[in-house]
C-alpha cells in the first residue's frame, strides 16, 4: 500500500515530546565532536517552543483551536478529536475538496465513502444476480450451469471495480450555505476545532508539558473547586488508566463507539485496528452480569479482546482527596493500582479439541 | 449406503454446508467462497452477506429441506431404545448422605464417574446419579432406611429426582454438569478431584521473602515518588535522546499488578493463598474429552469452573479481589505463555516452549496479551440458560509497546530490529485467527 509510507513520516512520533535525535555525530578520537556533541546536548531541549493553547469552550469541553496545533496533537501521539471529522482534522481538506479547490483528496473520510460506495454497488449487483439465480431454478437449470453462472458474474464484477478504481472522478458540489464560509479574502475559514477528553489533557499537562494550562487549574476546571472524592473518582482512577496505558506505549483513544472506556492501539489509529476494548473499574465494582455480557458483545463483534481494567486505590479515600486538593498529583495517581482481567466468552463446542 | 453416498455427491454440487449445523458462532465458510476456489481465478472474491437459504419457492431448495429433515428425523427414530432387563444396572440413592450406590457396577461410564469403594460398591455423587438416570444408563431407586433387601425400594422417576436437589444452586450447578457431560467434557466436582500435592516449598523461608519482596518493592514504589519526573523543571533538568526514554521516565508512575510468570512465582502466589486460608474451591473440574483419563490419577483439569446464578440474591459477579483470589486457587491447566525458566521444569509443556523459543520477541509479546495467564471459567445461569465466560489474568503493565524509531541515536538499539519488526506485524496479523463472520446460512432443519 502506498499510503503506509507518509505514514511512518507523519507520524514519527509517538508523542508530542520529541526526543532528541539530530544530536551530532560523537566520533570517540575527536575531541573537538565531544564538544560539538556537548553543546548541541546542552542547548537542545525536548520542550516545545511554545505550548499549545487550550480553552475551556462552553463549560467543559477542552479545546484547541489553531490549525498547526491541531494536526501537532493528532500526528504526534493522536490526541484528541476533531469535532467536524471522524477524529483527524480533515474538514478544511474535505470542504476545499468538495468545492473543487483542491487537487487531491487523501482524508481518510474519503476513502471510507468511497469503499461504501462500492460496497453498495456491489450489493445491488448481487441482489440483481440472485434474482436471476432464482429465475434460473424455477426455470429448471442444472445446478452446476448456475454455478457457472454465477462464477462469470463474479468475475464480471471484479473487473467492473478494478475499471472503477483506474477512474475515480470528483464532483464538485455547491451549496449556498457555502458561501458563508469564505472570509473577506476569499479564503475558506477553519470552523474545526480539536476536542481533548480530560484524561487526555490532564496527561498533556500532567505528565508531558505540552499544554499552556497548568494541571491544577485544569483540575479545577473539571470537578470545581471543592469538590467530594466522589466528584474527582471517576477522573482520578480513569486518568491512571489512561496514563498507564499510554506509558507503556499503547495509543489510547476513546472507547465510546464500542461501549467501552478506552481502545488500545498499537502505534496508532492509522497502524492497526485497535486490538483490546478497555473498560474501567473500581476494583470493588461487581454490576450485573448482563452489563459485562452487553459489553463484551459489543467489544467481541468488533473483534477486540475486552479488558476489564480494575483500579484499586491504595491509600484513604480523605488522603486522596486531600492530594488532589494540594495539587500533588503524581502523588495521587501512584496511589492507584492497577490490575487486569481479560473477559471473555467461553464456547464449550470450541474447546473439545 | 449407496443411495447415501449418491445423495451426498448431488448435493456437493449444490452447497456442501447444509448439511452442517452447528451453533451460530462454527466456521462455515460462505458458500460464495467455496464457489469461488471452483473458479480458479486469482481474483479475490468479497465475502458476501449472511442468509441466502431464504425460501425461494424452488424445488431445489424444497428437496433439500426435505432430505436433511429425513437425515435428522431418521436417525432418531431408527435406532432402538430401552433397557434389556439382563444390563440394567440398578442404582440406590441414600438420602442420608445424598448420594447414590450401585452395587453391581459396571459400564463406561466408571472411567469417568463413581467411586468404587472397598466392596465393589460404587458410589455416585447426586449429579452424577441423576445425569445417568436421565441417560437411561441407570435405573434410579431410592434406598429404604429400614430394610436391608432392595427389593421393596420404590423406583423414581426423572421428575422424583428433580425434586431431590437441595438447594436452587444444586439445580444449577446439576444443569452446567450435564450440559458438559452430553459435550463429553470430563467433569467432576473439585472438592473431590485428588489433587496432586503440589512440590512443598520451604515455607517459611518463601513466606518471608515473599513479605520482604513486598515490603521492598512498596518501598521502592514509595521512594519513587520524588523522582523529577512530574516536577516543573524536569524538562529543563533532563534531556531524552529517544522516545523509549521518555516512555520509561512516565512508565513508573502507575502500579500495578503483574501476574507470576515463571513456576516458582506461580507456587508462591498460591503459598499465599494457603496461608491466608482463603483457598476457595471452583464448583468443576473440566477435563477435555479423552481415553487415558484416569479418575485417580487425573493430572490437572482443563478448566475450572465456577457455577454462579445471576438471578440469585447472594450471588453477584466477582469482585476484582474475589476474582484475584480465585487466580491464586486455579489448579487446571496453565495455558498462558511462562517464561523458559519454567518451561524447563515442566515436562508437559516442553514442546510449546521449544515453538515459543523460536518466535520473535514481538509475536511472543502478542501472544502474552493476547492468551494472559492464569485463567477459570464462570458458567453464568439465567433461567436455565447457560453462558460460559473465561476470566483470564492480564497483565499489561509488563509489556512496553512503544514503537521503536530508527533514528540515529537508537539505531544500535532498535535499529536492526526495524525490519523484523515489519515482519513481526505481518505474521501477527496472519497469527490472529480472522473469524469469519457469523454463518447465517442456514441448514435446512430450520
Amino acid at each position: 500500500m502506498p499510503k503506509y509510507v507518509p505514514n511512518v513520516k507523519y507520524y514519527k512520533y509517538p508523542l508530542p515530546i520529541h526526543p532528541l535525535d539530530n544530536l551530532p555525530e560523537l566520533v570517540l578520537h575527536n575531541p573537538i565532536s565531544w564538544v560539538f556533541w556537548l553543546y548541541s546536548y546542552v542547548s537542545s531541549t525536548n520542550l516545545l517552543p511554545s505550548k499549545v493553547h487550550v480553552k475551556f469552550s462552553s463549560g467543559k469541553h477542552i479545546t484547541v483551536a489553531d490549525p498547526d496545533e491541531m494536526l501537532y496533537l493528532w500526528r504526534n501521539g493522536f490526541f484528541g478529536t476533531a469535532q467536524l471529522s471522524r477524529s483527524e482534522p480533515t474538514w478544511k481538506e474535505r470542504t476545499l475538496n468538495r468545492l473543487g479547490l483542491l487537487e487531491s483528496s487523501r482524508a481518510l473520510e474519503h476513502v471510507t465513502e468511497q469503499r461504501r460506495l462500492q460496497r453498495l454497488e456491489f450489493k445491488r449487483e448481487r441482489a440483481n444476480f440472485e434474482a436471476v439465480k432464482r429465475e434460473l431454478r424455477h426455470q429448471g437449470v442444472e445446478e452446476s450451469e448456475i454455478t457457472n453462472q454465477e462464477r462469470k458474474f463474479l468475475q464480471s464484477l471484479r473487473e467492473q471495480e478494478t475499471q472503477d478504481q483506474e477512474t475515480t472522478t470528483t464532483d464538485v458540489q455547491f451549496r449556498e450555505a457555502d458561501a458563508e464560509l469564505f472570509d473577506d479574502n476569499n479564503k475558506i475559514v477553519d470552523l474545526e476545532v480539536l476536542e481533548l477528553m480530560p484524561v487526555e489533557a490532564m496527561f498533556l499537562t500532567f505528565a508531558l508539558p505540552v499544554l499552556d494550562l497548568p494541571a491544577h487549574s485544569l483540575a479545577r476546571s473539571l470537578v470545581g473547586n471543592n469538590p467530594s472524592y466522589a466528584d474527582i473518582n471517576d477522573l482520578c482512577t480513569k486518568y491512571a488508566a489512561y496514563h498507564h496505558y499510554r506509558s507503556h506505549g499503547w495509543c489510547v483513544r476513546s472507547g465510546i463507539k464500542f461501549g467501552c472506556d478506552f481502545l488500545l492501539y498499537k502505534r496508532g489509529p492509522p497502524f492497526h485496528h485497535a486490538e483490546f476494548g478497555i473498560m474501567v473499574l473500581n476494583s470493588d465494582d461487581s454490576m450485573d452480569y448482563t452489563w459485562y455480557a452487553s459489553s463484551a458483545r459489543v467489544v467481541g463483534g468488533a473483534k477486540k479482546s475486552f479488558i476489564l481494567c480494575y483500579v484499586e486505590l491504595l491509600i484513604p479515600r480523605e488522603e486522596a482527596l486531600l492530594l488532589w486538593q494540594q495539587g500533588k498529583f503524581a502523588r495521587l495517581f501512584a496511589s492507584y493500582k492497577m490490575g487486569e482481567v481479560m473477559y471473555r466468552r467461553w464456547v464449550p463446542g470450541k474447546n473439545r479439541d | 449406503m449407496t443411495s447415501e453416498t449418491v445423495e451426498k455427491d448431488e448435493e456437493l454440487s449444490i452447497n456442501s454446508n447444509v448439511l452442517d449445523s452447528d451453533d451460530e458462532e462454527d466456521d462455515l465458510f460462505k458458500d460464495w467462497s467455496s464457489i469461488a476456489k471452483l473458479s480458479k481465478s486469482q481474483a479475490v472474491v468479497p465475502k458476501r452477506g449472511d442468509k441466502d437459504y431464504e425460501p425461494d419457492g424452488t424445488n431445489a431448495q424444497e428437496l433439500l429441506l426435505y432430505r436433511a429433515k429425513k437425515a435428522m428425523f431418521d436417525s432418531i427414530s431408527d435406532a432402538a431404545r430401552g433397557t434389556v432387563v439382563k444390563n440394567q444396572i440398578k442404582a440406590y440413592y441414600v438420602p442420608q448422605c445424598h448420594r447414590a450406590f450401585i452395587p453391581h457396577p459396571r459400564g463406561n461410564f466408571m472411567h469417568t464417574m463413581g467411586k468404587v469403594d472397598r466392596n465393589g460398591t460404587c458410589w455416585l455423587t447426586f449429579n452424577e446419579f441423576v445425569y445417568l438416570a436421565e441417560r437411561g444408563t441407570i435405573t434410579p431407586y431410592f434406598k429404604r432406611s429400614d430394610r436391608e433387601s432392595h427389593e421393596l425400594d420404590p423406583l423414581l422417576s426423572i421428575q422424583d429426582l428433580y425434586l431431590l436437589f437441595k438447594t436452587a444452586q444444586e439445580t444449577d450447578e446439576f444443569a452446567v454438569f450435564a450440559h458438559l457431560k452430553r459435550l463429553g467434557f470430563i467433569v467432576i466436582s473439585s472438592q473431590l478431584t485428588p489433587k496432586s500435592e503440589s512440590a512443598d516449598i520451604p515455607h517459611t523461608d518463601v513466606k518471608k521473602g515473599f513479605r520482604q519482596g513486598l515490603s521492598t518493592l512498596t518501598k521502592a514504589i514509595f521512594t519513587f515518588f520524588p523522582v523529577p519526573t512530574y516536577h516543573p523543571l524536569q524538562y529543563h533538568l533532563t534531556r531524552y535522546t529517544t522516545s523509549s526514554q521518555i516512555y520509561e521516565a512516565l512508565k513508573n508512575l502507575v502500579p500495578y499488578y503483574a501476574a507470576p510468570k515463571t513456576m516458582h512465582d506461580l507456587e508462591k502466589d498460591k503459598y499465599v493463598t494457603k496461608f491466608e486460608g482463603d483457598d476457595h474451591e471452583f464448583t468443576f473440574d473440566v477435563w477435555k474429552p479423552r481415553g487415558t483419563f484416569k479418575k485417580k490419577v487425573p493430572g490437572p483439569p482443563d478448566f475450572q469452573l465456577l457455577v454462579f446464578n445471576k438471578n440469585s440474591s447472594d450471588c453477584t459477579f466477582p469482585t476484582y479481589a474475589e476474582i484475584k483470589q480465585r487466580f491464586r486457587s486455579v489448579r487446571s491447566k496453565y495455558e498462558g505463555s511462562l517464561t523458559q525458566a519454567h518451561t524447563a521444569s515442566s515436562p508437559g509443556s516442553k514442546e510449546v516452549g521449544k515453538a515459543v523459543k523460536r518466535l520473535n520477541p514481538y509475536i511472543e509479546q502478542q501472544r502474552r496479551l493476547k492468551r494472559g495467564y492464569r485463567s477459570f471459567i464462570l458458567a453464568v445461569m439465567d433461567d436455565g440458560l447457560i453462558s460460559f465466560v473465561k476470566l483470564t489474568e492480564s497483565d499489561f503493565g509488563s509489556e512496553d509497546v512503544w514503537f521503536k524509531t530508527s533514528g540515529k541515536t537508537s539505531k544500535e538499539r532498535s535499529g536492526p530490529a526495524q525490519p523484523k519488526r515489519r515482519n513481526a506485524k505481518n505474521s501477527i496479523n496472519k497469527q490472529i485467527p480472522q473469524t469469519p463472520p457469523t454463518s447465517k446460512n442456514l441448514p435446512a432443519e430450520t
